[in-house]
């Protein structure tokens, strides 16, 4: 059965998809497979996901329980928004007034309760390959990052990366996640990776660092930039890894040598004012960045909002993983900072006309548990959370699926992160066709009554 | 009669100059500019420097500086990455620091309740790990602390004597009651709690008699704070849509907003003359610390 992207039939030919797969290997472009009536006109040209990492609460945003028993609701209050009827936690004022311009999906579930396989399973749509705390891979081989998967059919005539990442990699513990990577769908699927350093104010390229502060902004010409890529690639021959950089650098380089190119990284030209609603944290001025690069056609940007999942130990605006001090890091960082940072890519979005072919996904591996600790925390919870999507095809104003009376279970219409990788790559005009093209399992059902 | 009138007013005069429709702003100093994520202020007794939490190169710490436009933010021990320490309070002869231990373990932490010399060396357990503590706060006498643990399920607000080591609970409700704060004579302590539906602004003896809820307002209210003639209370509050700080009397009448900013602005304090109020607001972009004049 072909599920992934829309109803086959609907609005392609079979002769389409038999050249679009055929495509696909040969490397059409984007463009060439639309010609072929391959693929549906997509809704959204590019997306914009927020992994918000650690996993929010969902009664403490956008799922509240006003009428559960304190020890499930909390202390904070439930607010009216602009949907009769629908309320968010009293942090969010901002983007519950902004609730008629976005969609929320309230019954989200996931395979784990595991940081680890959970992130796998919420990035790629699949628990293959996912390693957890017991470090102990599942079976099969990871799929590609829907990241990967929309930079191999959205191939930029540019030269620009299709698909980057603002954040450092995810981690659980120690260890770097799995799912964050285009796996076979080759090197020029990886995500091309930027960090907004909130101490420093500037934007920093990890795979180009030389330990002397090389920041885009500091690459004022081509010699010091030659240099720079001699230098980088010494080192990487001597460490053995010329072969697997060379690829990521050259692109890279070949980026920074244009300084249209560089001046997507630089945030020093937007205007202050702008740059403060958005908020001066991390999470904040990579939505911004974010916003940059879709405006210049990036198909694929993931922001992360923090490189772990603990509150309390990390170089971003630390994670969602809050087992203890919940309520008082929710009210007094990740809270305003989520709605501040939120709200203005909305605004920004719209005012600049992008909103309605960018598609905004917020959502986190996983829930927390509706029952509080005894540490003034909740704690993993798998079965339960919400998601936010606004734009790129998505219809406004819908809350789709309700969890139960405690928000531990959905009640209706329940959601799986397959069946969202599954609606973002029917809003980006993917097909199930040309997912099985690519070698892709088909594991999820598309969201229809978001679009 | 001069007198007779001074003293009517006096208890109000930090009512009249306050930003609200119509009157001038309050004039605003900006301390710092690093813009790393700050919270817990509180002003020395001699009020010549600050104490706050700042999340620096990825690390929570305590850190003082001179309440000194520029002055340059120091860390008060040495930080690690593995054990986070916040929420810091000067004992009334700012020769001590009380503060929140965090011993972080997986994704979960250990937190319990140190004490450390102004100068950062000579750092001693004052309440073993036994659950979630939070927000010590020396009596104004220095001989006690209060302080938010979870030790019996939920947050609930404890006092502990130094000499004796006795604890009381002071606080029994199964909502959240957070953060304490001393009143100037050591008879009151403000805190804020959920018992109501939502956060608000409360007071109770410091025997945990005769709870008063103060504010009544469907926003948060959080962060009270007494100010040094024991009059008056300052407190964060969403109820604009953002935070900003309010004052009100000592029984909850007459909240005005002091900040009046689309900022974030959070987390006062006063200064031992009870003149300046210095808070931290990211109406620069970062999170910095500013003080605003009460009164003159």
């Amino acid at each position: 059965m072909l599920i992934l992207g829309d109803t086959p039939g609907r609005s392609f030919t079979r002769r389409g998809v038999l050249q679009a797969g055929a495509s696909s290997v040969l490397g059409l472009s984007w463009p060439a497979l639309l010609q072929a009536g391959a693929l549906e006109k997509p809704k959204a040209k590019s997306v914009i996901l927020l992994w918000l990492w650690g996993g929010p609460a969902q009664l403490d945003t956008f799922d509240p329980k006003p009428d559960a028993p304190v020890e499930f609701r909390g202390p904070f209050a439930s607010i009216p928004t602009t949907i009769s009827g629908v309320r968010f936690g009293e942090l969010f004022p901002q983007l519950a007034q902004r609730a008629n311009q976005f969609s929320l999906l309230r019954g989200m579930h996931t395979g784990s309760n595991d940081h680890g396989v959970a992130g796998t399973i919420g990035l790629t749509g699949s628990i293959a390959g996912a390693v957890g705390l017991d470090g102990k891979p599942r079976s099969g081989q990871a799929r590609p990052t829907t990241g990967s998967i929309i930079a191999k059919v959205r191939r930029l005539n540019s030269g620009l990366p299709s698909f980057m990442v603002v954040g450092g990699k995810l981690h659980q513990g120690k260890k770097a996640i799995v799912g964050e990577t285009g796996g076979f769908l080759g090197s020029a699927c990886e995500p091309f990776r930027l960090e907004y350093d909130a101490s420093e104010a500037k934007t920093r390229i990890p795979g180009l660092e030389l330990g002397q502060g090389l920041t885009p902004e500091r690459l004022d010409d081509r010699r010091k930039l030659g240099d720079a890529f001699a230098a980088l690639f010494s080192q990487a021959e001597k460490n053995f890894l010329a072969s697997a950089w060379s690829g990521h650098v050259e692109q890279a380089f070949a980026l920074l040598l244009r300084p249209e190119a560089r001046n997507l990284f630089d945030l020093n030209l937007e205007m202050p004012r702008l740059r403060d609603q958005y908020g001066r944290t991390r999470f904040g001025q990579s939505c911004l960045l974010a916003r940059r690069l879709v405006e210049k056609g990036i198909p694929f940007v993931q922001v992360n909002w923090s490189d772990h999942v603990e509150a309390e130990e990390d170089a971003g605006d630390g994670g969602w993983d809050h087992h203890y001090r919940n309520f008082q890091i929710m009210a007094d960082r990740h809270g305003p900072w989520l709605d501040r940072a939120v709200s203005t890519l909305l605004d920004d979005l719209k005012s600049r006309g992008l909103l309605d072919s960018t598609l905004v996904v917020a959502v986190g591996e996983f829930g927390r548990s509706p029952k509080i600790n005894d540490k003034a925390g909740r704690d993993h919870w798998e079965h339960c959370y919400s998601a936010l999507l606004a734009g790129g095809g998505i219809q406004p104003g819908r809350v789709i699926g309700s969890s139960d009376a405690r928000a531990e279970r959905p009640l209706t219409r329940p959601v799986t992160p397959a069946d969202l990788a599954a609606t973002i790559h029917n809003a980006m005009g993917i097909t199930s066709e040309q997912s099985q093209s690519m070698g892709l399992a088909v594991d999820g059902e598309v969201v229809h009554e978001l679009f | 009669m001069k007198t007779l009138l001074a003293s009517f007013f006096l208890p109000f005069l930090p009512f009249l100059s306050l930003a609200q429709p119509g009157n001038p702003p309050l004039a605003v100093t900006r301390l710092t500019t690093d813009g790393a994520f700050k919270s817990h202020l509180q002003w020395s007794a001699d009020g010549k420097k600050l104490l706050f939490t700042r999340i620096h190169q990825g690390r929570m710490e305590l850190s003082a500086m001179e309440a000194l436009p520029g002055a340059k933010a120091i860390p008060l021990i040495v930080p690690s990455p593995n054990t986070p320490h916040f929420d810091g309070h000067w004992s009334p002869d700012s020769a001590l620091v009380v503060y929140v231990h965090d011993t972080l373990q997986g994704t979960d932490g250990k937190l319990q309740i140190n004490t450390v010399q102004a100068d950062g060396v000579g750092v001693k357990t004052l309440v073993p790990h036994k659950a979630f503590d939070e927000s010590p706060r020396f009596s104004p006498d220095g001989k006690s602390i209060a302080w938010v643990s979870t030790r019996d399920g939920n947050q609930e607000i404890y006092s502990l004597e130094m000499a004796s080591g006795k604890i009381n609970r002071l606080t029994q409700n199964p909502a959240f009651d957070n953060n304490c704060s001393w009143k100037g004579d050591g008879k009151k302590i403000a805190f804020a709690s959920s018992r109501s539906g939502n956060f608000e602004i409360c007071s109770m003896n410091q025997n945990g008699d005769q709870v008063l809820r103060l504010t009544n307002h469907p926003a948060l209210d959080c962060w009270p704070v007494f100010s040094p003639d024991g009059k008056s209370i300052a407190f964060t509050s969403n109820r604009t849509g953002n935070y900003d700080i309010f004052l009100m009397q000592e029984n909850g009448e007459n909240p005005r907003n002091l900040t009046s900013h689309p900022g974030q602005d959070n987390f006062a304090s006063f200064s031992p003359d009870g003149k300046r109020l210095a808070f931290i607001s990211n109406r620069d972009g970062g999170f910095d610390i500013y003080t605003l004049r009460l009164q003159e």
